[in-house]
């Protein structure tokens, strides 16, 4: 029997069984991953970037290799809100894992849109709003800068009541200035990061590997030491939940996301190469709490120092 | 996870590596594939998809050349090593019991699925099963005792090389028409995109069965359709529209994929 107590709380209800998510855009809307593992034992599956449309994607290559990171242009290929609402939340109705849907749009009435769509549906336990996609037009132009994200999150709250996630993009100067924006704009709990834009060149043909834009999101062990330090960044600038995403493969990266100030984690990329690992964080951390003897995982969080005058 | 049993050096850089991965012999098709880790990462961290090259009882072989990072670790990995496999995956060819004559091509690499493709299918009743397989140049084509794999019977093997060092002297495409004068059953093709595109195009010039299949390739993120990134295009409801490589393939009725867009596209950097 555990004497760690793992539940999250996100607020507004909302409260995870445990920190271990799973990243959007790594694990569908959890159908692929139900055949190979128990998604119901999982924290929180957090959906693909869902948008008002369905989307197609983007032209080939989507995807390309870097040492210990992946770049990504999907292009939020998805259903669409409707569908999600209508026939995928049946079946999250029937889980018991949380699932956090994440939400991606151009502009502020479009994301209000499918918050109210969403709402509609049950099986949903919080949106995640994503302003923070890099490989679409308009996809980051709300986590870019503090007034238009405050801006996007207040409509947005006032629009449901459910418990709201907000996603944000590493590819900021301040994203401590951006999180304090969208907790006083009312948002519940912040997921920090996204993906880093990256480029993968194509020394043969002179040009990027990725077309179109040339570049894309770079996820992967590659990120962590500059997740972690947004997190630290984060953590410092707001007193909502953070839910550290950036890398993480194993238990240890999980447990330095705690130390660096997150409440729960997302598992992303590393889902790709190993659909068991988010699992196997999941009783890592358990295990090592116990050994420890902590009493919740937060209670690894460093207290930085006040900086000297 | 099994324990690799041997790693064997064929001509012309090719690597054929055996593992113990009884799941995966239990239930592999021909043509569907299996997503190797190729090392303890996180350099490559993602895994590599490879196509079932052979069964032997709870064995399975993959046939592969060293073109990256990925396949380098595979080549190095010696007996007793443990390989990760996550498999049975994707689509493999449609074998039927009604099937008398195949047809199979095969491009450089693309010989990796018809060993087992064959097997299984004289299992089921095929009486002709004809392999056209081209490379550059006879060092780099995959020997015909491993196609047949000590049972020949039913079984031919045709080579061409583009530098006319063995068989024909020309693309293996070229062998097609004359190959289909007699009354076949189904025609599977694997190799690059570009022969692919090759083979529908000459096969819509000949009398061709209903059964044309190609195994494509792209790169891929996960291999059991959840990232996204190995996009195709096919035709669908009168347009256009991405399939993904992994779950809608990798094998697919050629018919359905849109070749031209698929030439159209910026090759892909799998290294």
């Amino acid at each position: 029997m555990s004497d760690v107590d793992l539940r999250v709380d996100l607020g507004r209800g909302c409260v995870l069984p445990n920190p271990v998510g799973v990243a959007s855009g790594t694990f569908g809307y959890g159908f692929e991953f139900e055949q190979l593992v128990d998604i119901q034992r999982l924290g929180a599956i957090y959906t693909k970037g869902t948008t008002p449309l369905p989307r197609d994607g983007n032209p080939p290559p989507r995807v390309a290799e870097t040492a210990g990171g992946m770049l990504n242009s999907i292009g939020l290929q998805n259903p669409g809100v409707d569908h999600v609402a209508r026939v995928y939340a049946t079946s999250f109705a029937q889980w018991s894992v949380p699932v956090i849907v994440n939400v991606a749009a151009a502009t502020v009435e479009e994301y209000v849109h499918c918050a109210r769509v969403l709402d509609e549906a049950s099986g949903i336990a919080a949106l995640e709003l994503n302003i923070s996609c890099p490989n679409i037009a308009h996809g980051m132009d709300f986590g870019l800068d503090a007034p238009s994200a405050a801006r996007l999150v207040q409509a947005v709250r006032a629009a449901t009541q459910r418990c709201l996630v907000v996603k944000l993009s590493p590819n900021v100067t301040d994203i401590g200035a951006v999180a304090r924006a969208v907790e006083d704009a009312g948002a519940d709990a912040i997921s920090a990061v996204n993906t880093y834009v990256g480029m993968k060149v194509h020394l043969g043909l002179r040009r990027p590997v990725l077309p179109s834009r040339g570049t894309g999101g770079l996820s992967g062990p590659a990120i962590k030491p500059l997740a972690l330090a947004a997190v630290a960044r984060v953590r410092a600038a707001v007193r909502v939940p953070v839910i550290g995403v950036g890398g993480i493969a194993t238990t240890t990266d999980a447990l330095e996301f705690f130390v660096a100030g997150a409440d729960a984690i997302q598992v992303g990329t590393a889902n790709f190469a190993d659909p068991e690992v988010s699992l196997r964080i999941l009783d890592g951390l358990q295990d090592y709490a116990q050994s420890a003897g902590l009493a919740r995982l937060t209670d690894l969080r460093w207290q930085p120092a006040p900086l000297p005058a | 996870m099994g324990a690799v049993l041997s790693v064997a050096e064929l001509p012309g850089g090719l690597v054929e590596l055996t593992a113990h991965l009884p799941h995966l012999a239990a239930h592999a098709r021909a043509g569907e594939f299996a997503q190797l880790r190729c090392g303890p990462g996180p350099v490559p961290l993602l895994r590599r998809p490879f196509s079932v090259a052979w069964i032997d009882g709870e064995h399975c072989s993959f046939v592969f050349e060293r073109v990256g990072a990925g396949t380098r670790l595979l080549a190095a990995m010696r007996p007793g090593d443990m390989l990760g496999s996550l498999g049975p995956l994707g689509v493999g060819f449609t074998l039927t019991p009604s099937q008398r004559r195949i047809v199979c091509i095969a491009g450089g690499l693309g010989c990796a699925p018809f060993p087992l493709l064959a097997r299984q299918a004289r299992a089921l009743g095929a009486t002709d099963v004809t392999i056209l397989h081209g490379a550059a140049t006879a060092a780099r084509l995959y020997p015909t005792d491993r196609f047949v794999r000590g049972d020949s019977d039913g079984i031919t093997v045709i080579e061409s090389t583009d530098d006319a060092s063995r068989g024909h002297h020309g693309l293996v495409v070229d062998l097609i028409t004359e190959t289909l004068r007699h009354p076949t059953d189904a025609v599977f093709a694997c190799g690059p995109n570009p022969m692919l595109a090759a083979t529908a195009a000459r096969l819509s010039t000949v009398r061709a069965p209903s059964i044309a299949e190609a195994s494509l390739e792209a790169p891929m993120g996960c291999g059991f359709g959840t990232c996204l990134g190995c996009a195709l295009p096919v035709h669908r409801d009168g347009g256009t529209a991405w399939a993904l490589c992994c779950r809608e393939g990798p094998v697919m009725p050629m018919h359905t994929v849109d070749w031209d867009g698929l030439r159209a596209l910026p090759p892909a950097h799998v290294a």
